[in-house]
């Protein structure tokens, strides 16, 4: 049986005060992930979930439903309030992290230091604004340069020679490489941001919203240049995104959230073709087509 | 000579002590010694201090103004160097102010001192063993330049995070084909701390490797206190093909002393235009 290389239980991620009541009273069945009694917003509760080798997951669901929070849980970004994150690190990439054995820990419980590690050697993250993930007034090598000098390369040449390889790769033209993202168009900054979470090949891919704020010809060649990517690469990836075109081309198993939990997943296809949730169901009929 | 024979003489010889000795209290000396002895047990981490009021302004060397009275003692003998110099007006204040609430010997000599405090170098002659370098220092933050939040460059000395000095190198060399970094090149102590040497020339810098002497640094305005312990590691941050380099100045030799292999200072005459060289060090110009 193939080991699946991450492994969420049960992630739950609060933003207020909170009170006993806050799980009991918001979710799908009641439309809604605020509290009534202690106003606290229930970002994502009892989110579980298994990511297998070289698998593409996507996470749809409506603005406000928990996904981006799940992204940002499995980053690092926001500490966790419940749950539990264990990973299956492959030989190669684990005396990257000073040889520590990750086996059966939760991942939650290391310190800052651990997991800054884990997000420099194990993850890349793409965001929906490429502001988020990019120095804007650092050239477009100088970005990529940045994700290698955390992974503690020290040889200038080889950096450039590694950025000009990705910039090919996402189609960026190479002469306008010690340029700053500023300078480009949202669709190229998008692809510098690929290319920049791709640098060190990580274990696992997050693309949060990627092509949620590029207009439809430009989204069709991110969409493209991703779809090719991950036929070369074979890395893990999690998709999130609103728009089911995106999720029906890039992903082959889908979980559908909605008020911070999950209500329904299995494969894409059988997802958008035989939707069973009603919310599921809505947000089928109600896409574009 | 202790404490208290000094005092009995001051006052045997008619002087009345109007201060504690060397100026600042007896608790405040404790306190900065107390964090010295932090900053020395954790070479490079700058420890936080409550930095007094002194008789000079915050960003004069108060700092080392500081560490060298809670440090001094009665046998001390205090050199006093700004920029090299013994005899600038910095220099001369901190001598003069330093002698008047301690009646210790000054000298200009290196080896003859117990105790020195400068600003921005590194004497050209070595510390041995027992000699103490106290540094004047205005910003103690290396990270500073790259980041402008204070919780942040915590955050990233905590998790040894320096990928953004190391991109601003980066960023040079992509824009300038070198590493323009003149004075304060940044220091990784023990492979630990990244740390600011203070304002001193690259220089210097190969100096504080593996020194013999204790090195502090005490920024007043900043209120912070660090360390390099004797026979400690501390290296200039390069790359593999991009390596730190000193200043050149092309074989140039001193105009006062001829020597060849010192940090020179370009002097313009103000009349004839002409340019000479001399050395940054005067006592080490004008030892033969």
């Amino acid at each position: 049986m193939v080991k699946p290389v991450l492994r969420a239980v049960g992630l739950t991620k609060r933003h207020g005060n909170g009170c006993s009541r806050c799980y009991e009273l918001t979710g799908p069945l009641f439309d809604r992930n605020v509290c009534p009694d202690c106003h606290s917003v229930v970002a994502c509760h009892n989110i579980s979930f298994e990511l297998f080798p070289q698998e593409v997951l996507g996470i749809v669901g409506e603005s406000g439903s928990g996904k981006s929070t799940v992204i940002q849980l499995l980053n690092f970004n926001l500490e966790a309030d419940g749950g539990e994150l264990y990973a299956d690190i492959p030989n190669g990439n684990q005396s990257k992290l000073f040889g520590q054995n990750l086996e059966g820990k939760n991942l939650f419980s290391l310190n800052s230091f651990r997991k800054r590690q884990l997000r420099n050697f194990i993850i890349g993250v793409v965001h929906q604004h490429p502001h988020l993930g990019l120095r804007m007034n650092v050239s477009a090598g100088g970005n990529i340069a940045e994700r290698l000098l955390m992974a503690e390369w020290r040889h200038v040449g080889r950096m450039r020679e590694r950025s000009a390889e990705l910039l090919k790769k996402t189609e960026v033209p190479i002469d306008r490489m010690d340029e700053p993202p500023r300078n480009f168009s949202g669709g190229m900054q998008q692809r510098v941001q690929i290319a920049k979470a791709l640098s060190n090949e990580p274990m696992l891919l997050l693309l949060d919203e990627v092509t949620s704020g590029l207009d439809v010809s430009v989204q069709a060649r991110v969409l493209d240049l991703i779809r090719n990517l991950q036929h070369d690469l074979k890395v893990t990836t999690i998709v999130v995104s609103h728009d089911l075109g995106v999720i029906r081309m890039l992903t082959s198993r889908t979980m559908v959230m909605k008020n911070g939990q999950i209500v329904e997943s299995g494969l894409t296809d059988q997802i958008l073709e035989d939707p069973q949730h009603p919310y599921t169901q809505l947000l089928v009929t109600s896409a574009l087509s | 000579m202790n404490l208290s024979t000094w005092l009995q003489q001051q006052e045997k010889n008619g002087h009345q002590a109007y201060y504690t000795f060397a100026f600042i209290d007896e608790g405040a000396k404790r306190e900065i010694r107390r964090k010295t002895l932090k900053a020395i047990a954790i070479p490079g981490y700058q420890v936080p201090f409550g930095s007094r009021d002194m008789p000079i302004a915050r960003g004069w060397g108060t700092g080392g103004l500081q560490l060298t009275l809670a440090l001094i003692g009665p046998e001390d003998i205090l050199k006093v160097i700004d920029q090299g110099a013994d005899d600038s007006v910095n220099a001369v204040n901190i001598k003069k102010f330093v002698s008047q609430v301690t009646g210790v010997r000054l000298t200009n000599q290196v080896q003859e001192a117990t105790l020195i405090q400068t600003r921005h170098r590194i004497p050209e002659e070595p510390l041995r063993e027992g000699q103490i370098l106290v540094f004047q220092v205005p910003i103690p933050e290396p990270l500073r330049a790259v980041e402008p939040s204070e919780r942040e460059t915590r955050r990233m000395h905590g998790e040894a995070d320096y990928s953004r000095m190391w991109l601003h190198l980066y960023e040079n060399i992509v824009q300038f084909k070198e590493i323009m970094i003149g004075s304060r090149y940044p220091v990784m102590v023990h492979n630990r701390f990244m740390m600011d040497p203070s304002p001193i020339p690259r220089w210097d810098n190969p100096r504080l490797h593996m020194a013999e002497g204790l090195y502090l640094f005490g920024a007043g305005r900043e209120k912070r206190i660090y360390a390099v312990p004797p026979y400690t590691s501390v290296k200039s941050i390069e790359f593999e093909d991009y390596k730190f380099r000193v200043e050149d100045f092309g074989g140039v030799a001193c105009s006062r002393c001829g020597r060849t292999n010192t940090f020179l200072n370009e002097i313009i005459d103000d009349e004839s235009g002409k340019r000479t060289f001399i050395c940054s060090d005067t006592a080490f110009c004008s030892k033969l």
